[in-house]
C-alpha cells in the first residue's frame, strides 16, 4: 500500500511535470529563443483550457456549447484559438521592448482572466465548467494516472520533437540571430516583425494546449486556476533555472521546480503537529530559498543552452538594445 | 452627478490610492532606472513595512504616524540586506535571473510575515473615523497626511537626487552605468542607496495602504501590479513620472466604475498602460528603453 | 549541480517516506484548506475547528479500537493545482481514510476529479459552496456541510423581505460564492418577491478602496446594502467605507460577513445596523454545545465556516467508525449517520456515538451548522438564522425560513 501510493504519487507528479513542461517549452520558443519577456502565460494557458472545456463538455443551457466533441478535436481548438489570441496580441504589444512587453503580457492576462471570470455566458464565470471528459478516465485510479501520463508524455515528446527540429534548423539560427543582434538580422532581410510574431503564436499554442490538458486531467476549470503565481511565474522560474535556450533544459526545470514545490510540503508537514497551518508559510519561505540556492551556484540554468557556434553576448532583454 | 459628488466619491479616493500606488511605483523606476530589472518582491516588501509600524505601533503605543519613520528605516534596512545576501552576486549575470530571484524573496518575506504576524486582517486603529466638511469636500486626516508625505518623501527624494553627491552619482549610474563607474562612482554604495530609498519608499506606500485600509498579509502582492503598470506608464527611470503614473492608474480605476461594470475595475490600470504604450512606447514622460 | 539536486530531492522524497510510515494504529483525515492564497486570513481558524473535532474524538476512546485520529493539514492555495497536489499526497503518501476540504471550490472540483473520485476516498468540503459541485459525477463520495448559496441567498431574501426592508443594493465578491449568493438572492428578492434591487454589482478583491464602488451603489436610492464577501478581507473594507463616509443606513451581509473581524476592526458601537445570515443548527443548542467547546480551546466561533468545517470533520470521524475504518464504505456511513432517523448526537457526544453504533443503534448528527442530512448530491439545506451585533459579539435575532 506504501509502495502503490508512492507510485500514485510519482504518477501524478509527472503528470503535472509533463503539463508544466509543455508550458515552459512553449516559454523556451518565446524567451529562450526570440527573447519575447511574455508574462501573460496564464492568459493563453486559461484561453486553452477554456476552449478546449467548451468545445468538449456536454451542452449546457447556462453559456455557449458545450460542443460534446472528442477530447483530441478540443485539444487541437485549444491550440488554435491560444495561437488565434495570441496573433492581435503579439501584433500589438511585440513592438514593446522587453520589460515594457513583460507589463503589457501581464496586464493582458489580467484581463483575460477578468473576462472569464465575469462572463457566464462565455465561460459560466466564477463557477468555471465541469464535467471535462478526462481520456481513458472510467478505469481504476492507478491505471487512468499511467494512461494520462502515457497520453501526456506523448503529447511532450511530440512537442520537443518538433520544436528541437526547429531549433537546429536554419529557423531556429535565424531566430536566434534576431535575438542576439536584431540590426544585423534585419540587414540581412529578415523579417523580424513576422518572425517575433510567429515565435509568440508558436509558444502561445503549445501553452493553451498544456492549458487543455490540466483541464481535462482535473476534469475542471475554474478561474481560480489561472492564478500569476501557478500559471505564469512558475512556469518562468522552471525555464530559467533548467536553462532558457535549452529544451531539455526548459523539461528538466519543470521537473525540478515541481518536485521541490510539491515535496516541500510533505517536508514541513515534519514540524511538530501544533505548527501545523505555519508549516504552510514555513514551506513557502523554503521554496524561496531553494530558488535562491538553484540560482546561486547555477545561475546559467541546470541546462545551460548549448554554444553553436553562434556564442551570443547577452541573454537577457534586459540590456540595452 | 454633481461636481462635489464627482470629486469626493472619485477624485479623492483616486488621488489617495494613487499615492499610495506612486509610493511604491517610485521604488520600482528606481531600481529599474539602476539595476535595470523588474523587482518582484516589491509588493511583499510594501506588506512587510506595513506590519513593522504595526508592531512598533502596538509595542510602544504609539501613533501610527510616529511609528512610519521606524518602519521606513528598518524596511530600508530590509532590502539592503535583502540586496547583499541574494542579489549581489547575480549582478553579473542575465537580468531574468535576478528576476526571478526577486520573486522567490517574495515569497519568503510574505512568510515571515505569516509566520510573525499571522494572517488575520489587523488595523493601526480600531474603530471608523467620518470625514471632515471642507465647504463640502469630505476629507478624513489621514487621507491628507497620505497625500502630504507622498509630495514630502518625492520632494526631498528629488532635492536629493538633483543636488547632493550621492543623487548625483545615482542619477549618473542611470543614465550612462559606464561613463559613471569609469569617473569613478562607488558603484557599491550607489546600489546599497538605491535599495535604502526604495525600501523605505516600500515601507511608507504599505503603510498608508494599511492606514487607509486594512493590514492583511497578501495587500502587498495585489498591490504589485497595478504599481508596476504605474511605473511603466510615467516612462522608466523617471521619478515624476512613476507618480503621475500612480496618481493617473489611481484615479482611472476609482474612475473607471462610471464607465465599466466594477468587475472590471482591476483591468483599468492595464487598459490605460496598454493604450499609452501604443501611443507613447517609453511612457508619458519618455522613459528608457531598457 | 544536477545530480547534488536530484540527490536532495530524492533525500526529501525518502525521508518522508520514512517518516510518514505511521505509527499502526493511526487513522488518519486529510484537512485540505487554502492556508496561503486569497483566503488565508479564514483557513487557520477553520483548521482549528476541524482539529477540535479531531482532538474530542480522541479524548473519548478515539476511533474504532481506541485507535488514534489523525488530521493532515495540507495547503491548497485556493487554486486547482495546488489543491490536486495536497490532495494526491494526502490520499497516496499518507493513506487518509477521507478528506475534509478542500475550501475552495475550485480545488474542490479538481481534487474530486482528478484524486479522490478515482481513487474512491470520501470528501466533504465545510465551504465550497458553487453549484457546480451538486453536479459532480462522484459516484456518491462527494460531500458538503456547506449549503448551496442558493438556498441561503432565497433564505436571506425572504427574511428581509419579512422583516421590512424595501429597496436594496447588492454588493458581491466576483468568485463563486458571492456570485451564487447574489444571483440566488436576487431570484427570490425581485422575481417571486416583488422587492427592488437598485444596484447589483460584483467587485474584485484585494482592492485599496471601494468608494467609487459605493458611490455608484447608492445611486438609485436604496438604503440598504447587501454585502456578499468576506468579513475578514474585501466586505470589511467596503462596510468600513460604506459606514465612514455614510453611504447606506442598513447593511446585511451573508454567512461570510458574520466575523469577529468586523467587530474588532469596526466596533461593535458602530455596527447597530448590521445584521448577517449565518447557518445554524436545527437544534440550536448544537451550536452553542460548539461554541463553548471552541471557545474552551481558545478558537472564536464566530469565525466564518468554523461550524461547518467541525461538522465536516466530525461527520467524517462518524462515518469511519460506522465503517468501521474502511475507506470505501465512508461515503455510504456518512448518509447514515446523519439521515434524520435515529438517536440524536450534538457535537462532541463522541462517545454517545461510539457506544450506540457499536450496538447497532442507528445515529444522527445534529450539526452546530445544521442536521446535515444529505440529499443524493450530498447537499444539506441549510438552516440560516440572521444575527445582529450586541454588546457580546454576535446575537441571534431571528430564525430564517
Amino acid at each position: 500500500m506504501e509502495i502503490l501510493g508512492l507510485v500514485n504519487y510519482a504518477l501524478f507528479m509527472a503528470i503535472f511535470i509533463a503539463i508544466y513542461a509543455l508550458l515552459a517549452l512553449g516559454l523556451n520558443i518565446q524567451w529562450g529563443f526570440a527573447g519575447l519577456f511574455n508574462a501573460g502565460i496564464a492568459g493563453f494557458f486559461a484561453v486553452g483550457a477554456y476552449t478546449s472545456a467548451i468545445l468538449s463538455t456536454a451542452a449546457d443551457d447556462g453559456r455557449i456549447g458545450g460542443f460534446d466533441l472528442h477530447f483530441l478535436l478540443g485539444w487541437f481548438g485549444a491550440m488554435l484559438a491560444a495561437g488565434l489570441i495570441a496573433w492581435p496580441i503579439g501584433k500589438i504589444c511585440l513592438r514593446f521592448r522587453s520589460d515594457y512587453l513583460a507589463i503589457a503580457t501581464i496586464g493582458v492576462a489580467e484581463i483575460i482572466r477578468l473576462v472569464i471570470k465575469s462572463e457566464p455566458v462565455l465561460t459560466n464565470g466564477a463557477r468555471g465548467i465541469s464535467g471535462i471528459p478526462r481520456p481513458a478516465g472510467d478505469i481504476g485510479y492507478m491505471e487512468s494516472q499511467i494512461a494520462y501520463l502515457a497520453i501526456v508524455l506523448a503529447v511532450l515528446a511530440a512537442a520537443y520533437f518538433l520544436v528541437e527540429r526547429q531549433f537546429n534548423a536554419p529557423w531556429g539560427r535565424m531566430m536566434r540571430a534576431i535575438r542576439d543582434n536584431e540590426s544585423a538580422a534585419k540587414a540581412m532581410g529578415k523579417d523580424v516583425e513576422f518572425r517575433r510574431l510567429e515565435a509568440f503564436i508558436f509558444g502561445a499554442a503549445l501553452m493553451g494546449l498544456a492549458g487543455a490538458m490540466f483541464a481535462h486531467f482535473n476534469r475542471s476549470i475554474t478561474p481560480e486556476a489561472i492564478d500569476p503565481m501557478v500559471a505564469t511565474f512558475l512556469v518562468w522560474i522552471m525555464l530559467i533555472l533548467g536553462g532558457s535556450g535549452n529544451n531539455r533544459g526548459a523539461i528538466v526545470g519543470a521537473a525540478v521546480v515541481w518536485i521541490i514545490w510539491s515535496v516541500s510540503e510533505i517536508a514541513t508537514d515534519r514540524l511538530p503537529h501544533e505548527y501545523a497551518v505555519q508549516a504552510k508559510y514555513i514551506r513557502l519561505f523554503l521554496i524561496g530559498l531553494m530558488l535562491q540556492l538553484v540560482l546561486r551556484f547555477r545561475p546559467e540554468g541546470l541546462l545551460p543552452e548549448p554554444l553553436r557556434g553562434d556564442r551570443r553576448t547577452s541573454q537577457s532583454g534586459t540590456e540595452p538594445h | 452627478m454633481d461636481l462635489l459628488e464627482l470629486i469626493n466619491f472619485y477624485l479623492i479616493p483616486g488621488i489617495v490610492l494613487g499615492s499610495i500606488y506612486a509610493l511604491g511605483a517610485v521604488g520600482i523606476t528606481l531600481i529599474f532606472a539602476i539595476l535595470r530589472y523588474a523587482h518582484l518582491a516589491h509588493g511583499d516588501l510594501a506588506t512587510l513595512g506595513a506590519f513593522i509600524a504595526l508592531a512598533v505601533v502596538t509595542s510602544l503605543g504609539i501613533s501610527p504616524l510616529v511609528a512610519l519613520p521606524f518602519a521606513i528605516i528598518a524596511t530600508g534596512a530590509v532590502a539592503i540586506g535583502i540586496d547583499k545576501v541574494f542579489y549581489e552576486h547575480l549582478r553579473e549575470r542575465p537580468k531574468i535571473v535576478t528576476v526571478m530571484a526577486s520573486l522567490g524573496i517574495a515569497l519568503m518575506v510574505r512568510s515571515v510575515v505569516q509566520v510573525v504576524w499571522g494572517v488575520d486582517t489587523q488595523t493601526y486603529s480600531r474603530g471608523i473615523v467620518r470625514p471632515e466638511d471642507y465647504f463640502g469636500l469630505r476629507i478624513r486626516d489621514r487621507e491628507i497626511y497620505t497625500v502630504l508625505a507622498m509630495v514630502a518623501l518625492v520632494g526631498v527624494l528629488q532635492l536629493f537626487l538633483t543636488r547632493s553627491k550621492w543623487g548625483k552619482a545615482m542619477r549618473a549610474m542611470s543614465d550612462n552605468p559606464n561613463l559613471a563607474l569609469l569617473s569613478g562612482i562607488d558603484n557599491k554604495k550607489v546600489v546599497m542607496l538605491t535599495w535604502g530609498i526604495a525600501g523605505g519608499l516600500c515601507a511608507a506606500s504599505g503603510f498608508f495602504l494599511g492606514l487607509n485600509t486594512e493590514l492583511k498579509s497578501m495587500m502587498g502582492w495585489h498591490m504589485l501590479l497595478p504599481m508596476f503598470a504605474a511605473a511603466i506608464l510615467g516612462g522608466v527611470g523617471r521619478v515624476e513620472g512613476a507618480v503621475l503614473g500612480g496618481l493617473i492608474v489611481g484615479i482611472a480605476e476609482e474612475m473607471s466604475v462610471l464607465f465599466i461594470p466594477s468587475e472590471y475595475k482591476a483591468a483599468m490600470a492595464f487598459a490605460i498602460l496598454l493604450f499609452m504604450l501604443l501611443v507613447r512606447p517609453t511612457g508619458l514622460l519618455k522613459g528608457k528603453v531598457l | 549541480m544536477k545530480t547534488k539536486l536530484i540527490a536532495l530531492a530524492a533525500g526529501l522524497m525518502t525521508a518522508t517516506a520514512l517518516a510518514s510510515v505511521p505509527a499502526k494504529a493511526d487513522v488518519k483525515i486529510g484537512l485540505i484548506g487554502g492556508i496561503s492564497g486569497p483566503i488565508a486570513a479564514m483557513a487557520p481558524a477553520m483548521v482549528d475547528a476541524a482539529q477540535l473535532a479531531i482532538q474530542q474524538v480522541n479524548e473519548q476512546g478515539g476511533i474504532g479500537d481506541g485507535e488514534k485520529l489523525v488530521g493532515v493539514v495540507g495547503d491548497s492555495a485556493c487554486n486547482p493545482q495546488n489543491g490536486t497536489d495536497a490532495a494526491t499526497k494526502a490520499v497516496n503518501i499518507e493513506g487518509v481514510a477521507g478528506i475534509v476540504g478542500p475550501h475552495c471550490s475550485g480545488a474542490v472540483l479538481a481534487a474530486a476529479g482528478s484524486v479522490t473520485i478515482p481513487a474512491s476516498i470520501t470528501l466533504i468540503t465545510p465551504s465550497g459552496t458553487s453549484p457546480e459541485i451538486t453536479s459532480l459525477e462522484d459516484k456518491g463520495t462527494v460531500f458538503r456541510t456547506v449549503p448551496s448559496d442558493d438556498y441561503q441567498g432565497r433564505a436571506l431574501a425572504r427574511t428581509m423581505k419579512e422583516q421590512g426592508y424595501g429597496k436594496v443594493a447588492v454588493a458581491y465578491l466576483n468568485n463563486d460564492y458571492g456570485t451564487g449568493l447574489a444571483n440566488a438572492f436576487k431570484a427570490e428578492y425581485v422575481d417571486e418577491l416583488g422587492g427592488e434591487i437598485t444596484q447589483f454589482a460584483a467587485h474584485e478583491e484585494g482592492k485599496a478602496s471601494y468608494r467609487s464602488n459605493l458611490a455608484e451603489l447608492v445611486k438609485g436610492g436604496a438604503d440598504t446594502l447587501v454585502i456578499f464577501d468576506y468579513g475578514d478581507g474585501t466586505g470589511l473594507t467596503i462596510l468600513r467605507q460604506a459606514l465612514e463616509n455614510g453611504f447606506f443606513d442598513k447593511f446585511v451581509g451573508g454567512d461570510g460577513m458574520k466575523s469577529d473581524a468586523i467587530i474588532n476592526e469596526l466596533g461593535a458601537e458602530n455596527l447597530n445596523a448590521f445584521v448577517a445570515s449565518s447557518p445554524v443548527g436545527e437544534k440550536s443548542q448544537s451550536l452553542d454545545v460548539f461554541n463553548e467547546a471552541f471557545k474552551a480551546v481558545g478558537g472564536d466561533p464566530d469565525a466564518i465556516f468554523v461550524s461547518t468545517s467541525y461538522d465536516a470533520t466530525f461527520l467524517m470521524a462518524l462515518a469511519l467508525e460506522k465503517a468501521g475504518g474502511d475507506k470505501a464504505g465512508a461515503a455510504a456511513a456518512m448518509v447514515e449517520v446523519s439521515n434524520g432517523e435515529g438517536e440524536a448526537i450534538l457535537p462532541g457526544e463522541w462517545k454517545k456515538a461510539k457506544e450506540l453504533i457499536a450496538a447497532g443503534t442507528a445515529i444522527d448528527y445534529k450539526g452546530a451548522a445544521g442536521d446535515h442530512n444529505f440529499d443524493a448530491n450530498g447537499d444539506v439545506p441549510g438552516t440560516y438564522a440572521l444575527w445582529e451585533v450586541g454588546s457580546n459579539g454576535f446575537e441571534m435575532l431571528t430564525e430564517m425560513q
